[in-house]
Parts: C-alpha cells; structure tokens; sequence
C-alpha cells in the first residue's frame, strides 16, 4: 500500500474533488497583475488632474507634463496643472501607497484581515503626534515639512506600542482583544487632539480640516517628503517578503522555522508606523484604505508578500486617487475632505468583512 | 540504537517561562536513531519541555545541548537548520498555497534575499510525496481540513531536512491510517539518523513507536525506559490516577495499556467483599463494577497472565495467585472456600470451565454463600466431563438465582451486601 503512495501515482490523480482548486498565481499573471494596475494608476492620475473647477482635456494634461520636463514654455493651464493638480494628484496616490502598505504589514504580523492603521488607532495617535508638533512647529515650512511627519512617527510607534501591550494582556493577538484595544486607544487619542485643538484656538480650523483627512496642502515639498518615506518604510518590507509569509503562520511557528519573530515585527512595526506617520502628515486621517485595499488584493493574487505588497501599493494608490477625485466633484466647487469619501465607502466594506467572517466560522 | 550520537542532550535541566521553572532537574539525552516519547497528565509541562528546545520557553538552570551546542547560543535560524518541530496544525487563515507553506520550510537554509531554487524545489516535492500531499499542491491551506494540513506541517519540517525533530502530539487530529502514516514517516526519519523527541497523548501509540518513554510528571521528567518498563500498572496509578492493566500486544507485539477505572472512583473499597467465579476475563467488568461502588471482590484462584487477575491486580481485589497455566491445587481451593464464605454473595460469570478454574465453582458451591450465575452454564462453557454444570444445577437447588445481565448481577449482589451489613 505504501509503495503504491510513494510512486508518485496521486500526483496525476485528481483532488478528491471536495473542494475547489484555487492555484496559485503563476509568474507570468504576477507581473501582469502588476503592469494592469501601474496602468490603471496612470489613468487615475491623468483623470485626477483633468478633472476640476478648470477641465482639461487628458492629451493636454500629459503635453503640459510634457513641457514642465523639458522646461518649455507654460501655458495659462500650465500652472493649475503643474502646481496645483500634479501634486495633489501625486501625494494622493502616495497617502494611498503608504496606507496600503502599512495594512499589508499589520496583517500580516497579526496575522488579521481586519488590522488596519485607522482601526489599530496608530492614524490616530500618528494624528494627535502630528498635531501637537503642528501647534508647536508653527508655520515654517521646514518645521512643518519635518516636524510633523517625526511627530507623527512617534505618535503612530507609541499608539501600536501601547495597543499591542493592551491586547496581550487581554489574551494574545486575538481579533478580537486587538481590535477593542485599537478602538479604545483611538477614541481616547482623538479627545486628546480635540482638546490640543480647542486649546490652541487660532490653528484649529487648519487642524480640523486636515485631520478629517484633506488633501488642499498638497505641494512638490510634500511630494518629495512622502516619496522619500514611502520609499524607506517599504523597501525593508519588500525585501524581506519571505518571512511576512513565515509571519502567516504565527509567531512561534515562525521562530521554529528560523526566524527571529519577535525582533522582526519590531522592525516592520516601525516601517508601518513609519509610512502611516508619513500619510497622516501629508492628509490627516484617511480611513479603511488600509483595510479594504490589501485585502481586496489579497483575493486576487493571493497572499505571497512578494505580489501583494506592490500590488497592494498601486490599488491603493488608485483608491485615493480616485476617492479625490470624487472628494473634488462630487460638492464642486465646495471640495469634500477625501477621508470622508473613503470612510463611507469603508464602513460598509468593514461590516461585510465581519459578517462573511462569521459565516464562515 | 543506543549507539548513536546524543544530538540532544538536557542536563540537570530546570525550563519554564520567565523565571518560574516548570520542570526541573531533567537529565537525559535523545540519541541519533531513536525515538523518545513523552508521556504524562495534561498540563506536565511535556510541551514545555519541547518547546525549550525551540526556543520558545527558557533554559533556567542547567544546560540544555542540541548537536553539539548550547540551545540558549543558538539563532533561530542556525536552530531551525538542524531542529524541525510538528506542532499540532494551526488553521492558517490566509489563501496560501500548499506548496508555499511547504517550501516555507526551506526558509533557515536560505539567505534573505535568496530565493528557493531547483534543490530546494526537489526537497520539497520529496517531503510532500512522502506525507502523501502532491495531490493538494496547488490547493490553499485556509480550505484543507485538519487531517490534510496536519501533514503538510508534518511536510514542512520534514523540508527542513532535520537531525532532530520535535513532535507535539502530532497525530492528535489524525485518523488511524494517516496517525500511522505519520508515524512510520518519523521512525523511517529516525531509521535514517534522525534524533526524535515526541510528545504522546495516546499510550499505546508511544508504546509502539518509542524505544523509550520518559514520563513527565509532578514538576520533572523521569529517566526514559524501554516502553513495558515506562508503563507499568503502578507508574499509570501514580501518574495518571487510572487503574489500567498493561500488557503486550500480541499483534503488535508493543505494550498496550487499558485504563479500567479512574483512581478517584476506586479510592476506597471499603464494602462487601463479594466472591466472582471468573477466569479469562469474563469476570472483568464485574471486578470494575464492583469496585465503582466501592466494594471489594475475592476473584477465588486465578493463574498470572489471566486477563481476570490482571484486573484484580489493578483494581486491587483479592485472588489466590497460581503460576501460568497452572491447575489450582487444594490449597487453593481451600483458600477460596474459606474467602467466599465471608462474602454476602458470589457472582459467576459466565466464563468457560476446565480443570484449571472448576476449582473455584466447587468452593463457591461448598461455601455456602448465595450465589448469582450469569447465564446458566451451558455445554459448550464446559470442558470439565459435566462436573461444572453439575455443580451449577446444585448451586441452584440451593438457592442461587440465574441473572441475565450484568447489571443486574451486581446490583442484586450489591443488595445482599447492603442486607449484610445492615444486620448486627
């Protein structure tokens, strides 16, 4: 009996036919997933910035793109283009970038499909970091460009510290401890910024309309700001994607099969922490991208890191993108805060991830 | 098989977590070749043990050796390379192949920035053909069933390619064909040089896939021994607060253990006694039922290696001991005479009569106490030429009621010691 088992014969079998074959991604329809969404993030873009008060027809978006390379001489549409539009645009989809990127990592070293920054509160304590260095930095640029990002950093490794002590002593990485804890930090972090905001009265306005998650400030010093930490808080991940798979089978398993589980979700930990801060800075709270996009990604090409975090990456891109875009149309020419387009669309996305979750057990 | 290199070696070993031991003083060391099994009560610390070996609980005091080196100096990863662990099966709530979650097995033999290539491909298509896994290659883990993902994990460490290997009650949610598949795969793993330490839930199955078997229990782990010496009736009694009777199994040729009664529900025999005519197990679950309600049982004359005095023996009841085979002689049966005219009543069970044990039903007859006869004894219960059923019909003349089921036996036996007592 055994040898007729180990000859190879179930290889050619079918599945016992109970369930059905999900295969795995072969390489080919990676790299396609890949280019199919840098081309639907090339399209976003070029939509985002035609669309507004001044429309402007797609071919002359990308000849003004044209003439701001080569340094030829601007049209009267040039500056809202490449001024105003282009950055938006772009910091758009980096916020989306970022936040897509730091929900892959929280779940995949919680091992949770419903971790996400917003709901683990560390855009919340990332918030009230950034805050509290906007009131004290003031209004220099440098000090804002570089303050409040680094406040936000600490604001955003504090408020994951603290959340994961909570929901350790209340049993484990459980769903359950860690999604109370995250929302009992983040309800207790937003007072805090209500109250620096009600006390510090002459900023408030310009922090209210910020935390709601807007996208008004953008300008190329930003863009650089958020390209540069996005570019260090996902390189690490991405290089080391591998062992985010180990992560999947949980920490102990992990360390059994030789991985230093403890001192590497530290290190991710940071990276997350570290492009949420990034985001938060840049748009206030943007909340659910983290959660919906990762995970809408993960049904299509599975949950190999090495796929999934770029691809999770440009939807998410494309996501805020696109939730701008609607943010800027939708009460033209009164311009909605972008955190409130993707919170209603991810609201109902939560709720459905939680009922399907049940179900299934 | 004990010649073997020791590539795990604990050493005047205290293990726990943080700084409170769980175990202490653990000396022993697993050789190259052989399988040791951990047997023990829920909760021992069997785990613990396994799991300092991971890394996952502490090395407090003493040394704790694994190929050569101190555990508490190994990186995960250089301890990954030579130890592989089969825990039990967690559900992996993500889409991830199973040729993936294999392949993660070959993770401590590469470098970070290396991808799996052509050798590690091989290793891993031989780990999922001997655990019988080719076939859910391309499935997803988060859809197989517990029996399915159980051997891919048995899979995964095998992909390590280990010197030593760590079961935690691995075959836990297996069936009986893949619990031996598994089984077989670790032995052949320990047949090739491989050292194995394996956590056993099930006794007769660490009976028969250990060379030795340590028991781990009341704050340490005792020295491993051969499994008949690791086993027996009274290290069970002790450990485990079960009454069991162990012996070898013939098809297997390994001990079996088979618990009879939990200790607590036998402490104290304090009523009766009451006689059982018995013999080749035929009076076993009357000796248990007996002493469930706290009465004793004199089981007449029964020869060693007799299922029936096996039970007396663990059960603590009374027998006259006779040598294998052997007839009872008339110290015997003048002995068992003398026994059942104590007892308030003698049940006969319904076993077969021959020379060796007809002893018994003449001094349950002679003695005078009433006596209950399961089933009446036929003629093809009676290979004594008539004596037994002769002495049957007369017991009946003289009282003693047929009963058919055990049940009842016992009851109504249980009612005649009550009666008993019950006078002054």
């Amino acid at each position: 009996m055994r040898e007729q088992g180990a000859s190879g014969t179930e290889t050619a079998a079918p599945a016992r036919g109970r369930r059905p074959l999900r295969p795995a991604l072969r390489p080919a329809s990676r790299a396609a997933v890949l280019v199919a969404l840098a081309a639907g993030l090339a399209v976003a873009m070029v939509a985002g910035v035609a669309v507004g008060a001044v429309r402007v027809a797609p071919g002359e978006v990308l000849a003004a793109i044209g003439r701001a390379l080569s340094g030829a001489a601007r049209t009267a549409d040039d500056a809202i283009i490449v001024d105003l539009r282009l950055p938006r645009v772009l910091l758009a989809a980096l916020v989306g970038a970022c936040l897509a990127t730091a929900g892959v990592l929280y779940q995949a070293l919680f091992r949770n499909a419903l971790a996400d920054p917003y709901i683990l509160g560390v855009s919340s304590g990332a918030g009230l970091g950034a805050t509290l260095a906007f009131v004290a930095a003031g209004t220099t640029t440098a000090g804002v460009l570089v303050g409040v990002p680094a406040g936000a950093f600490l604001g955003a490794l504090a408020t994951i510290a603290l959340v994961v002590a909570l929901a350790e002593r209340a049993g484990r990485f459980e769903s359950t401890s860690l999604l109370l804890a995250g929302v009992a930090v983040s309800y207790t972090l937003a007072a805090l910024t209500s109250f620096v905001m009600v006390v510090s009265r002459e900023s408030m306005h310009a922090v209210v309309f910020w935390m709601m998650g807007g996208l008004q400030r953008a300008s190329w010093p930003w863009v650089g700001m958020l390209a540069a930490v996005l570019a260090g808080g996902a390189a690490a991940p991405l290089a080391r994607s591998r062992d985010l798979d180990l992560m999947l089978l949980g920490d102990e398993r992990a360390s059994q099969l030789g991985l230093d589980a403890r001192r590497f979700t530290l290190a991710m930990l940071a990276c997350a922490s570290l492009v949420v801060a990034g985001a938060v800075s840049v748009s206030g709270l943007i909340g659910f991208v983290g959660l919906m996009v990762p995970h809408a990604v993960r049904l299509v090409v599975g949950p190999d890191h090495r796929t999934l975090l770029p691809a999770s990456a440009l939807a998410g891109a494309i996501a805020v993108v696109l939730a701008d875009l609607l943010a800027r149309i939708v009460l033209a020419p009164v311009e909605l805060p972008v955190g409130i387009v993707t919170a209603l669309a991810g609201g109902p996305f939560f709720v459905w991830l939680l009922t399907r979750k049940e179900r299934a057990a | 098989m004990s010649g073997g290199e020791a590539l795990l070696v604990f050493e005047a070993a205290s293990v726990g977590y943080g700084g409170a031991a769980v175990l202490d003083g653990v000396s022993f060391a697993v050789r190259a070749g052989e399988v040791v099994g951990l047997v023990g009560p829920n909760g021992a610390g069997k785990s613990t043990l396994l799991r300092a070996v991971t890394g996952a609980a502490r090395v407090l005091a003493g040394r704790l050796v694994v190929c050569g080196e101190d555990a508490t100096r190994l990186s995960p990863r250089a301890r990954a390379k030579v130890v592989a662990v089969v825990p039990q099966a967690l559900p992996v709530p993500f889409a991830m192949t199973a040729r993936r979650f294999v392949e993660l097995g070959r993770h401590p033999h590469l470098d970070v920035l290396e991808r799996p290539g052509p050798r590690d491909a091989a290793v891993v298509e031989d780990a999922m053909r001997r655990t019988d896994t080719l076939r859910l290659a391309d499935q997803t883990v988060d859809t197989l069933s517990g029996g399915d993902l159980q051997r891919l994990t048995v899979a995964q460490a095998l992909a390590q390619q280990p010197r030593v290997l760590l079961l935690d009650e691995a075959t836990a949610h297996l069936d009986v064909n893949h619990a031996l598949q598994v089984l077989d795969l670790v032995r052949s793993e320990a047949h090739a040089g491989a050292a194995v330490l394996a956590v056993f839930h099930d006794l007769d199955l660490a009976a028969r896939y250990a060379d030795r078997i340590a028991i781990v229990a009341e704050g340490t782990a005792s020295e491993p021994l051969p499994p008949d010496r690791a086993l027996d009736a009274e290290a069970l009694s002790r450990v485990f607060d079960v009454r069991a009777v162990v012996r070898t199994e013939p098809v297997t040729g390994a001990v079996a253990v088979v618990p009879i009664v939990r200790g607590a529900d036998v402490a104290a025999l304090s009523r009766g006694p009451v006689g059982v005519v018995c013999g080749s197990g035929a009076g076993a679950r009357l000796q248990r039922e007996l002493a469930r309600a706290g009465c004793r049982a004199v089981c007449g004359a029964l020869n060693e290696g007799d299922v029936d005095a096996a039970v007396a023996d663990a059960l603590g009841h009374e027998f006259f001991r006779l040598p294998p085979f052997g007839e009872a002689g008339s110290d015997a049966e003048a002995w068992a005479e003398e026994r059942f005219a104590a007892c308030a009543a003698i049940l006969v069970a319904p076993t077969p009569f021959g020379r060796a044990n007809v002893a018994n039903l003449r001094a349950a007859v002679r003695s005078g106490a009433p006596m209950l006869l399961l089933d009446d004894v036929t003629p093809d219960r009676d290979y004594t030429g008539g004596e037994a059923r002769a002495l049957a019909r007369e017991a009946c003349e003289r009282g003693a009621r047929v009963v058919a089921s055990e049940s009842e036996a016992v009851a109504a036996a249980l009612a005649l010691v009550e009666s008993k007592e019950g006078r002054p």
